[in-house]
């Protein structure tokens, strides 16, 4: 009976020793968990872009931040090489921020806080003014054009920061440090040191569609090609979605190729031309996707096209387009093209303005994207809503370049230009009045698509470097294609030349509310006496009066007892 | 900074338990032992909590006061009770007066319930960047349950320990004791129906310990008078 009764004993002991296993284990784990998410706010922030050109270094040249925030209001003559720099765009002085940065002035970091306007799938109403608009494009274009040794980032605008902005200037307006609860924020941003991106790749993506050869004919068919980039470039990686450019553009392919494929799937309706549609990478940087992909074509198929139309900007034009060229107007085949853009522009009731540009073969900067196309003497043209020939890495996708700013009206009646001149040319109607592309017919053009791949895009940041080979974007834009076309292939190359870029792009803002040392002293303090008072109550209570003076009197020398 | 501010979290929060053992007579008369001891009956009176809570209470979303939970919840404290009668009455203590027994295991009971529950939250949060008073008024909370255990402690001795008590004075001694024992479901209803804010609840809190060790130490020197 004892027996059994130690067993039960040593069983349970054993139960209960098992039991306390995890208990340890939990403990341990607290005890390792040094970095618990304890911060009051935490803002997703999109960092300035950071790249070299030829070594040039410009943008932002750091990234972690561990700093207290100012505001504007602070005291002149603050020292603001520890804190970091709040700035609302609403409150933007571009002058103020040329200074800083032009007189190399040391700050901590600096805060950029956007209106929500400005987020890649903002749905709300609420148009941005103009005024803003202005203001961040030229803000951008200082700041991609500078060399910054400090952080910055974009974020923005919630309640939290509101408030966090508002206590920042109230402390600063009265000139005081962070106290204790009242108005002391940290930010900081803890990330890896940003490292250059080893081998950037660009993809191009090309479908082909292939027209109907004629019995008896084996010369080679003429190609017609639509080309447009897709990628972008702008302050803020993370954000450059470029609904305009080149987002339209990429959608008006897309729909121009619905539309032939739609009238190619039919062999009494194919026409006797091949198409090939290539989305290009590269864009920003002198279209050298578009460089790459014409010189990886087959000679031959490159001798076959026709000529190229070039989508850039299509979104956000009213009465005029217009087609850019650098061959002379008085080319024959110039003359062709734009002639049948402007009897389709006629009927459907806009302009088209036809700007000559000539390449200058020394200067490395390809302004359009034909121009490429001329360099290996192909004809084409671009059709644009620009005026001018953007600068480098401008008009490529900016933060102010959001969705609310495109029309799909506009994409719609490009698309009815290059589509109906193309298959007016493909078909041999030239000058006729006909419409193929007739709206409530079956080949339409279809608005909803329109819509849904433009809303698609804006969501979608399209930065070449920071794109990895299996991007989600690519494979659907091979996808689409591979719907619409007989063959599609991609092409991978690097970006090489003068470019160098720099990850980290994206991360997360911590902002604490500190306390400052004085205020730990202060509280150090307190509990010092508070404990030394409780010392002496139960001293004095238990032990009585003496025994807590006794404590404190250092006993009588021998010396003096002896004398 | 931060682990600055840890440290004057923990010193607030274990200060006292020292600063009783060292500042009375515990520390002459060696009670070391007894408190040990009790804070290992703790433990266990804790586990034994857990595994009732966990077996009888049902986890609800809101912070909803279900009177019933509530009422399961006190009767499971009273496992509180029961451990401390065993750390008092039951375990052998070296030979110490009355007097220094229920201080020596209020506190070591108090101490236990320090560390177990405040410790880890401590460990956790204290050392972050970010401010809040949560620490300090835990602390705070820390010292009133130092003074509620040791009240407890004496109630409970003269309930079990002494056999002469005056007639009048035993309803008196149980009423405290259950006011006492009941203590965190009263605080829970003052935060969840009352909707009392941390600072208040512990000001509340600092307020009745201080009361209710009037009244033990009241009525502990009422129970010696008949013995002497």
């Amino acid at each position: 009976m004892a027996e059994e009764k130690n067993s039960k004993q040593r069983h349970h002991r054993s139960m209960l020793l098992d039991s306390m296993y995890p208990v340890v284990a939990l403990m341990l784990v607290l005890v390792a968990c040094v970095e618990l998410c304890d911060a009051a706010t935490v803002v997703d922030v999109y960092r300035l872009i950071q790249y070299d050109i030829s070594g040039v270094p410009f943008g932002s040249r750091f990234s972690s931040l561990n700093h207290h925030a100012a505001s504007l209001s602070f005291q002149h003559g603050a020292d603001l090489s520890r804190s970091v720099l709040i700035l609302p765009l609403r409150e933007l002085d571009i002058a103020f921020v040329q200074d800083y940065i032009s007189q190399k002035q040391s700050l901590g970091g600096l805060l950029i806080l956007l209106p929500q306007t400005f987020r890649p799938g903002y749905i709300g109403g609420g148009e941005t003014q103009d005024g803003l608009r202005v203001l961040l494009a030229q803000l951008e274009k200082l700041l991609l054009h500078s060399n910054i040794p400090f952080p910055v980032y974009f974020a923005f605008e919630n309640e939290e920061t509101d408030a966090m902005l508002a206590d920042v200037k109230k402390n600063d307006a009265l000139g005081q440090q962070a106290t204790a609860t009242t108005g002391g924020y940290k930010l900081v941003i803890s990330v890896s040191e940003p490292r250059k991106i080893a081998s950037p790749t660009i993809t191009n993506i090309q479908g082909w569609l292939p027209g109907s050869r004629a019995d008896g004919d084996s010369n080679q068919l003429p190609t017609i090609a639509v080309v447009a980039s897709y990628d972008t470039f702008g302050a803020a990686p993370a954000l450059s979605v470029g609904s305009d450019s080149n987002g339209s553009g990429v959608v008006a392919l897309l729909e121009v190729a619905r539309l032939f494929s739609t009238l190619y799937s039919n062999p009494k309706t194919r026409g006797r031309y091949n198409l090939l549609f290539a989305l290009t990478s590269g864009g920003p940087y002198n279209y050298e996707g578009t460089q790459k992909w014409l010189k990886s074509l087959d000679q031959r198929m490159r001798e076959s096209i026709d000529y190229a139309i070039c989508l850039n900007s299509v979104g956000s034009w009213d009465n005029e387009l217009l087609v850019h060229v650098s061959k002379p107007p008085e080319n024959a085949y110039i003359k062709q093209i734009f002639e049948g853009f402007s009897n389709v522009a006629e009927d459907l009731g806009f302009q088209v303005s036809l700007k000559h540009k000539k390449i200058n073969i020394s200067n490395s900067r390809v302004a359009w994207e034909h121009e490429q196309f001329s360099r290996l003497r192909v004809t084409a043209a671009t059709v644009s809503e620009l005026l001018t020939p953007p600068e480098l890495l401008e008009s490529a996708g900016s933060l102010s370049d959001t969705r609310q700013h495109v029309n799909e009206d506009s994409i719609i009646k490009g698309v009815k230009l290059v589509a109906e001149s193309l298959a007016r040319h493909i078909y041999g109607h030239q000058g006729k009045d006909i419409q193929i592309f007739a709206d409530n017919s079956s080949l339409a053009v279809n608005r909803f698509y329109v819509k849904s791949w433009l809303d698609s895009l804006s969501q979608t940041p399209r930065v070449a470097p920071f794109l990895s080979k299996n991007e989600p974007l690519i494979m659907a834009l091979k996808k689409e294609l591979e719907d619409y076309t007989a063959e599609v292939s991609i092409q991978q190359e690097s970006l090489d030349g003068i470019f160098t870029f720099y990850d980290s792009t994206k991360a997360s803002l911590n902002i604490y509310q500190v306390a400052s040392v004085t205020f730990d002293l202060l509280l150090l303090l307190v509990l010092g006496s508070y404990l030394i008072m409780l010392f002496s109550f139960l001293v004095i209570t238990t032990r009585g009066l003496d025994d807590l003076i006794s404590i404190f009197r250092r006993p009588p020398s021998r010396k003096i007892k002896i004398a | 900074m931060t682990l600055f501010h840890f440290f004057n979290c923990a010193i607030l929060t274990f200060g006292p338990h020292a600063v009783y053992y060292s500042a009375t007579p515990l520390s002459e008369y060696d009670t070391l032992g007894t408190s040990v001891k009790a804070a290992v009956v703790y433990l266990a009176t804790a586990l034994v909590k857990l595994v009732c809570l966990a077996t009888f209470l049902q986890v609800s979303e809101t912070e909803v006061f279900d009177p019933y939970q509530e009422a399961l919840k006190a009767m499971i404290g009273f496992i509180d009770v029961a451990g401390l009668y065993f750390a008092l009455a039951q375990l052998t203590h070296r030979n110490i007066s009355q007097n220094h027994k229920f201080q020596a295991v209020g506190l070591g009971w108090a101490f236990a319930d320090s560390v177990l529950h405040r410790l880890a939250p401590l460990w956790v949060g204290a050392r972050g960047l970010e401010f809040t008073w949560d620490y300090v008024l835990q602390g705070l909370e820390a010292n009133a349950n130092l003074v509620f255990t040791i009240s407890l402690a004496a109630l409970g001795s003269l309930m079990w320990l002494r056999k002469n008590k005056p007639k009048t004075l035993i309803p008196i001694i149980y009423t405290c004791a259950v006011i006492i024992a009941t203590m965190p479901s009263i605080t829970s209803y003052l935060r969840r129906v009352m909707g009392w804010h941390f600072p208040k609840v512990v000001g509340f809190e600092l307020m009745t310990s201080l009361v209710m060790a009037f009244i033990s130490c009241q009525l502990f020197i009422l129970c010696q008078r008949p013995s002497l």
